[in-house]
C-alpha cells in the first residue's frame, strides 16, 4: 500500500471568492497565486472557478460553491463543519494575530489555553466570511527538532 | 458595491463623452439612431475624425459611427452600448423597432441597477444595444448610460483598470455562489439571460455523479466586472471565445469607448498610460471649432480601444 507522506495543499469551500480573497490575504496574511476562470481559455476547458493562496508554505484554494453550503448559526465560533482548519503561529507571534483578529473585527473565541502534556499552548477560534471554521494556535514543542521518521527496512513490517 | 478606489487624488474621468460604433452605412445609422430611437438628427461639425460621423445628445455626449464591418460582436457576447432613455418614450420606440423588423428582446443582466424594465436589440448593423430607462420626458435616447466590452483576461482587465489606472469596481458578477445558482436556473429554462452572462460550460473532464450524457457539461456565470463612473459604468466580460485582437503597438481603432476629462487630467493620464506599457497615441490636439479639443487614444491590455478627450470648452462638465 502507498504511503502519503504529508499534506501538499487543501481546498476550502466559500460563497463569495472576493471577500474569501480579502479575508485570507488581508487578515492572516496569505498571498494570491492565481485566480482560475478568469482567462478565456480556462472558460474553453470548463475549469471550476478558485483561487490559489498560500500561508507560507501552506498552499490552499479558495473554491467557490455551485450551491449554498449549510452553516451554523454565526454565532458558533469553534466547531468544525466537517472541516476545521488550523494554522500555526510562533508563540511570539500569537498575540499578534489575536490583534489583527481584533482590529479587522473578526469575532473569535480564546484565546484557550491547552493541557500542558499536550503539543499546543493556545488556540484562538474564528470563521471566514462564509462561515468555515478556522483556528490559529501556537506549539508547546516548537523548539523542538524531532527525528527523521526512519523507513522501516526489510522485515520491520512484522 | 464599489469595493475598491485606487489613486482617489488622481483626476478621474467623470463619464462617458462619446461612444464610436462600426455600422455598414454612417448615413442609414444616423437615420436608424436619430429617428427610430429618437436621438435627433443633430450632426456634430467639424468631428475630429473625417471617416466618422457623430451625432449629438441631449446630455452633452454624442454617439458617433464609423463605416466599417458589421458590429455582429455584441451579438453572442457581453459586448454591447446601454443608452440612457425617459421612460415615456418606451412604447414609441418599441413601435419604431418594429416597423424596422427589429425585435425587442427582455432577457436580464445581474447588475443591480439594469435588472428592472430590460430593454435590448440588435441595430440594422448588428451591434447590441440596451435602452436604460429613468423617469423624464423626451422622445428618444438621451444620453450614454453604460457601455460594454469583453476581454480574454478578467484578471489582467482588473490589474489595468482598477490597481493602475484607480478605477472602482462597480459590480462583480461570477464571484458569488448566488450567481451559480442564477446560472443553473438559466440553464434549466427559468431565467432569461442576456449574451454573455452565462456559460454552459463543457469541462475536459467527468463529473463524478454527473447524469449520463451530461457529464461534462456545466452551467457557470460568465466573469464580468463593472468600473464605475460618476456618471455611468464600463462592463468587461470575459471573452467566451478566442477573437483576433488589433495588434499591441495599435492605439487608435473601433469601436472605442470615450471618456471625458479635463485638460490638466488629459496630461496627467497620457503619462500614467505610458507607464503601464499599453499602445497610447497622443494627446492630439483637434482644429478649433468642432466638440473636442483633444484626445488621447489607447487600448486596453486585451485589445479594446478608448480614449480619453477634453470638449472644446476644455471641462467635461456634462
Amino acid at each position: 500500500m502507498a504511503e502519503v507522506e504529508s499534506i501538499s495543499h487543501s481546498g476550502i469551500c466559500v460563497h463569495d471568492l472576493k471577500e474569501a480573497e480579502d479575508f485570507y490575504c488581508k487578515v492572516l496574511g496569505a498571498t494570491l497565486h492565481s485566480r482560475v476562470n478568469f482567462k478565456t481559455q480556462d472558460a474553453l476547458r470548463g475549469r471550476s472557478i478558485h483561487a490559489t493562496l498560500a500561508l507560507d508554505d501552506y498552499v490552499f484554494a479558495i473554491m467557490l460553491t455551485e450551491d449554498w453550503m449549510e452553516v451554523p448559526e454565526r454565532g458558533q465560533l469553534r466547531g468544525a463543519n466537517r472541516t476545521r482548519h488550523s494554522f500555526c503561529v510562533p508563540r511570539a507571534r500569537f498575540p499578534e494575530i489575536v490583534k489583527l483578529l481584533e482590529v479587522n473585527g473578526v469575532p473569535f473565541e480564546g484565546p484557550v489555553t491547552h493541557p500542558d502534556q499536550g503539543p499546543f499552548g493556545e488556540s484562538v477560534y474564528f470563521r471566514d466570511p462564509t462561515g468555515n471554521f478556522l483556528e490559529v494556535l501556537w506549539r508547546r514543542d516548537e523548539d523542538v527538532t524531532y527525528n527523521t521518521v526512519q523507513p522501516l527496512g526489510h522485515g520491520g513490517g512484522g | 458595491m464599489t469595493d475598491a478606489s485606487a489613486g482617489t487624488d488622481e483626476p478621474r474621468p467623470e463619464g462617458f463623452s462619446h461612444l464610436v460604433i462600426e455600422v455598414a452605412d454612417t448615413d442609414r445609422a444616423i437615420e436608424f439612431y436619430g429617428v427610430a430611437l429618437g436621438a435627433g438628427t443633430a450632426v456634430l461639425n467639424a468631428w475630429p475624425r473625417a471617416d466618422e460621423a457623430a451625432l449629438a445628445l441631449a446630455s452633452g455626449q454624442a454617439l458617433a459611427f464609423r463605416a466599417g464591418d458589421d458590429g455582429g460582436i455584441g451579438k453572442e457576447s457581453g459586448v454591447h452600448q446601454a443608452y440612457a432613455c425617459p421612460a415615456e418614450a418606451r412604447a414609441g420606440i418599441a413601435d419604431r423597432l418594429r416597423a424596422c423588423g427589429i425585435d425587442v428582446a427582455t432577457y436580464h443582466e445581474d447588475r443591480p441597477p439594469e435588472a428592472v424594465d430590460p430593454f435590448y436589440f440588435t441595430d440594422p448593423f448588428g451591434n447590441r444595444a440596451q435602452l436604460v430607462f429613468s423617469p423624464g420626458e423626451g422622445a428618444g435616447i438621451s444620453g450614454i448610460d453604460h457601455a460594454a466590452v469583453e476581454a480574454s483576461d478578467i484578471e489582467w482587465e482588473e490589474e489595468f483598470f482598477v490597481e493602475q489606472l484607480g478605477f472602482p469596481v462597480d459590480h462583480r458578477v461570477g464571484w458569488n455562489t448566488a450567481d451559480y445558482v442564477r446560472a443553473r436556473a438559466w440553464a434549466e429554462g427559468k431565467e432569461d439571460m442576456a449574451p454573455g452572462t452565462r456559460r454552459m460550460d463543457h469541462r475536459y473532464r467527468d463529473i463524478p455523479g454527473a447524469e449520463p450524457g451530461r457529464g461534462r457539461e456545466v452551467a457557470r456565470p460568465n466573469m464580468q466586472i463593472f468600473l464605475g463612473l460618476e456618471r455611468g459604468a464600463i462592463g468587461i466580460f470575459l471573452a467566451t471565445r478566442h477573437r483576433q485582437e488589433p495588434a499591441p503597438e495599435t492605439a487608435r481603432g473601433t469601436p472605442r469607448t470615450a471618456l471625458a476629462i479635463d485638460r490638466a487630467g488629459l496630461d496627467r493620464w497620457a503619462a500614467k498610460l505610458a507607464a503601464t506599457g499599453v499602445a497610447v497615441e497622443g494627446p492630439v490636439e483637434h482644429a478649433p471649432g468642432g466638440p473636442l479639443a483633444a484626445s488621447l487614444y489607447f487600448r486596453d491590455p486585451c485589445g479594446n480601444f478608448f480614449e480619453l478627450c477634453t470638449p472644446e470648452n476644455g471641462s467635461p462638465g456634462r
